[in-house]
């Protein structure tokens, strides 16, 4: 009897040991791929449309609220003639020109990704296609994060 | 009689040429910062469309939420989906004008005090917000740099009681905008 009791003791320690190791694997597993998961690679991510700079600017000043439940979030991918790039503080900003309202020059306006910004300037002037995350109409541009060049 | 039909000229005038002189920037930038004993959260968005009217004071910006940049995606994720509901207010608004222009000479190089009162619009709801801050004025160009609280139940911004303890109530924003004259 006494050592049958001792087995058992055991056995719920080893089910208990199992289930801490179980605990803190699984915590660990959590913090890395959960709380710590990284970023989108949008350099690396498919793209959900592919279309002209153009049509994108002109579905979203057109019929804002559709463009915007189709586009943003997204990953897409853009082409067009560049017009200019901006270098405001550490950003580097492609901007492709559509149109001009009340606040001056309106069109697509990308934040390129630290690896893609240097380059970014030898296109001013020729068609680029460039792929990255929509986030929005700001009813001046349609603005887009992360960008990569795709040429 | 011909002194006063002068000086209404020259008002006037003044008054046309100087009318609607606007300064933008597109790439103003906004930091959203939450401390508890718990937790840093910040996250910082650097295509902060922005415009003010010196002649009448009237002052703008505009934030797409899915702009802001979190240190971690799953926080970025959280913001997006449960607290601002971006697919449902992909934007927030400040729209309102300084009332103390008068203190102002945007002419003229220099650190200036503005009072600013508008309607504030985050989470689809706007409120009443009266807020300091400061231009400054250097070389034709504008900053505009502001820090204040937003309380996130004023905006039915709701935080989930799991997280409770790791997200301020009390949210500190930053805004800090390089204005440029807008060319005709």
């Amino acid at each position: 009897m006494r050592n049958f009791k001792i087995t058992t003791m055991k056995t719920w320690m080893k089910i208990f040991l199992i289930l801490v190791a179980l605990g803190i694997f699984g915590a660990g597993l959590g913090y890395k791929f959960v709380y710590n998961k990284p970023h989108t690679n949008y350099e690396k991510a498919t793209a959900d449309f592919s279309l002209a700079g153009s049509e994108l600017f002109s579905q979203f000043k057109g019929s804002t609220q559709q463009a915007s439940e189709r586009y943003t979030g997204k990953v897409l991918e853009i082409s067009g003639k560049l017009n200019s790039v901006e270098t405001p503080d550490s950003l580097t900003i492609a901007v492709f020109t559509l149109d001009e309202g009340m606040f001056g020059d309106e069109g697509i306006r990308c934040a390129m990704l630290p690896k893609h910004a240097e380059n970014i300037s030898q296109f001013i002037g020729t068609d680029v296609k460039l792929k990255g995350y929509c986030s929005g109409y700001n009813e001046t541009d349609v603005i887009m994060e992360k960008c990569s060049i795709i040429n | 009689m011909k002194k006063i039909k002068l000086l209404v000229i020259i008002v006037g005038v003044a008054a046309y040429t100087g009318y609607g002189q606007k300064f933008i920037t597109k790439n103003g930038y906004i930091k959203f910062y939450s401390e508890t004993p718990m937790e840093k959260i910040e996250a910082h968005n650097r295509q902060v469309n922005s415009a003010l009217d010196i002649t009448t004071g009237d002052f703008v910006f505009k934030v797409l939420i899915k702009s802001f940049e979190f240190e971690k995606a799953l926080m970025q994720e959280h913001f997006n989906e449960n607290y601002m509901e971006s697919d449902k207010f992909p934007d927030a608004t400040f729209t309102g004008k300084i009332t103390n222009l008068s203190a102002i000479d945007f002419t003229k190089d220099g650190k200036y005090e503005a009072d600013v009162e508008g309607d504030l619009k985050i989470h689809g709801e706007s409120k009443k917000v009266k807020e300091k801050g400061t231009f400054e004025v250097s070389g034709g160009k504008i900053t505009g740099k502001s820090v204040f609280m937003v309380h996130l139940a004023d905006y039915k911004i709701k935080i989930p009681n799991t997280v409770v303890n790791n997200i301020s109530e009390d949210v500190q924003i930053t805004v800090d905008v390089n204005l440029e004259e807008l060319k005709k």
